[in-house]
């Protein structure tokens, strides 16, 4: 048994080494998967608190008008475009849909009339047809914002108010699901994509055959792949969980330690459908198709790219069966809703099932050329 | 019998419709060099991969060093090195982690250079395999092969496209192999190689063995037949000019 781990230990020692001495390899599995974290991290990142996208053209010189446009571009809510200056720029930006509405502060607005010792005027909000109900909650805000200055002005009592109550706790952002999505994506990466090119390249080689020479058992050559792809894998996504982190402000919620176990699990589940298929195919032409047929429904169906919930539910009980699917669910129940491996049970449970499932199929298929 | 390390009894392997390997049976002594000579289809390869365990076997029996292939092919592995025919490593490799790593296949842990300086390669030990040579290459598998200290040693045209100094280098390796009492069986498409370096050779045509001696000898018998060449043998042949033209140094950058 020591005999055997030294020959184990030793595949994965000299592959982990050849891995990164292979420029493009780390591209691949590390480099690529990060580029799409940024891309979709961009995409989805900052959806969760809407913004409108508004010009100010502030015609007016009053101070009054100069403190309004500042307290505006300080708004969360607003984002004020600094460089449209004028009403012609801002119509063809809004024709474009690159902004919202435009705020138009008129020349007498804020100024104090004859005869009154308050500042007044009349903002107008110029919108396009396309825009009229993101411009209702604009006007709405622009309206509650006048209304406290105005009782700053005017001392009146309100008799009926609304209070506002923030829960501790966070719902769900996009970019939640978007991650643990990418997450999955990149397990799937690591566990077939890598072994369906790699065997079939083993073969056609004459390696895997040349091994078959040896006292080399399937399992031992399996475990070494194991263990390597596990180290490439958190390699991998722990370098998007600070990305994540310092980019996109996750924020991980569970147990650090469950959820690297919960990855490993993963990453070992889905590379025996790798190395079943790579296992099985006797050159690339055989496994293309197959790799196909197994890998399209998890890449599309099991939450990588788009949340499982927009689906219709009878997709939804489908695709909740595919190996890929507890995986992502898990690893966002634990990142984000800070869950432990009991509350998870489900999705453990299914992982484990199709771990026996598809190692049991890889052994059988296997073939050293 | 004590002398026999590798023994074959009617062997024979059936693919669909061609009987591939036809009632073979042969002995192999310890420290000798046996080739397996014959026309491509001839059954070599099937019978040799027979013997390496790669091939199941329909009839017949093979011992090494008195083992079953059939019954104990995981003892038998570590019995025997085997070298294809063209030799292929995975790139990025180190040539002592080749070594290493072949060794870790038999649970072994080896002084890597010791292997690499037998074949001649102590100085390319930190190269990767892509960089080196095909002669090296064939150099390198043949110290993957003996990593375990095998007692057969199985060689398929081993000199298949190699220039005439890397292969008499290659042949001079596969004597100091035998000299230590490793049975060699090889294939080969040259006559002049079987010729220089088997003890005994068996002739395969069509799954079957057409003749089994020593190179001497079948001469010998094809002369008794009354076989005249047309045009009397030189003293020398090409190769020999070619050789004595370039010298024997081995050309590798």
């Amino acid at each position: 048994m020591k005999k055997s781990m030294y020959t184990v230990l030793t595949f994965v020692k000299i592959n982990t080494k050849r891995f990164f001495r292979d420029r493009l390899a780390i591209f691949f599995s590390i480099g690529f998967p990060l580029v799409f974290l940024l891309v979709f991290g961009n995409i989805y990142g900052n959806t969760s608190n809407y913004s409108f996208r508004v010009a100010i053209i502030n015609e007016s010189n009053t101070s009054f008008a100069e403190q309004f446009t500042k307290s505006l571009k300080d708004s969360e809510i607003i984002n004020v475009s600094e460089e449209i200056t004028t009403i012609d720029s801002a119509k063809d930006k809004m024709s474009q849909s690159e902004i919202d509405a435009t705020l138009l502060l008129p020349d007498n607005f804020g100024s104090i009339v004859d005869g009154d010792n308050l500042p007044s005027g009349e903002a107008e909000i110029i919108y396009t047809q396309n825009n009229q109900q993101s411009v209702q909650v604009l006007g709405g805000i622009i309206e509650a914002q006048f209304k406290e200055i105005n009782a700053k002005f005017v001392q009146n009592i309100t008799p009926f108010e609304v209070k506002l109550t923030q829960l501790n706790e966070k719902s769900l952002s996009a970019f939640d699901y978007t991650f643990a999505g990418l997450l999955g994506f990149s397990i799937l990466a690591i566990g077939v994509f890598g072994p369906i090119n790699v065997f079939p390249e083993l073969k056609k080689m004459g390696i895997l055959r040349r091994l078959s020479t040896t006292p080399l058992k399937v399992w031992q050559y399996f475990l070494s792949t194991m263990i390597g792809q596990a180290i490439i894998g958190m390699i991998s996504l722990s370098l998007m969980f600070v990305v994540a982190i310092y980019f996109f402000d996750l924020k991980i919620v569970g147990n650090m330690f469950e959820l690297a176990g919960f990855i490993i699990l993963s990453i070992i589940t889905i590379l025996g459908i790798g190395l079943a298929l790579g296992g099985w195919a006797k050159n690339e032409r055989q496994v293309a198709p197959l790799s196909n047929i197994v890998t399209f429904p998890m890449m599309f169906l099991s939450g990588t790219f788009f949340p499982r919930f927009l689906m219709p539910e009878w997709l939804q009980n489908i695709s909740s069966i595919l190996p890929l699917t507890p995986v992502i669910d898990g690893i966002r129940l634990i990142t984000t809703e800070g869950r432990n491996y009991i509350d998870i049970m489900p999705q453990l449970g299914l992982i484990l099932v199709w771990m026996v499932i598809i190692y049991a199929i890889a052994f059988k298929v296997f073939r050293w050329e | 019998m004590n002398n026999v390390t590798v023994e074959v009894r009617n062997l024979k392997k059936r693919y669909d419709d061609k009987q591939a390997v036809d009632d073979v049976s042969f002995n192999v002594k310890k420290g000798e060099i046996f080739g397996i000579l014959g026309p491509n289809g001839a059954g070599k390869t099937t019978t040799l991969e027979m013997i390496e365990t790669l091939r199941p076997i329909d009839s017949g029996t093979v011992r090494i060093d008195g083992i079953d292939v059939t019954k104990n092919p995981q003892k038998v592995k570590y019995l025997i090195g085997v070298q294809p025919q063209s030799p292929t490593f995975q790139d990025k490799t180190r040539l002592t982690e080749v070594i290493e790593m072949f060794a870790a296949a038999y649970g072994e842990k080896v002084d890597e250079m010791s292997f690499l300086r037998e074949v001649g390669l102590e100085e390319k030990a930190n190269s990767y395999v892509e960089n080196i040579s095909g002669g090296q290459k064939q150099r390198l598998s043949i110290a993957t092969a003996l990593v375990h200290g095998p007692k057969v040693f199985f060689l398929d045209e081993p000199t298949t496209g190699l220039d005439p100094q890397a292969r008499r280098n290659l042949w001079d390796l596969i004597e100091k192999i035998r000299s230590r009492g490793v049975s060699v069986i090889m294939t080969t498409h040259y006559m002049d190689e079987a010729e220089v370096l088997c003890d005994r050779i068996a002739i395969m045509d069509e799954g079957k063995i057409v003749a089994i001696d020593t190179p001497k000898n079948l001469i010998k018998q094809l002369l008794d037949r009354g076989f005249k060449k047309k045009k009397l043998v030189e003293q020398a042949n090409l190769d020999d000019v070619f050789i004595d033209l370039t010298g024997r140094a081995l050309r590798e950058s």
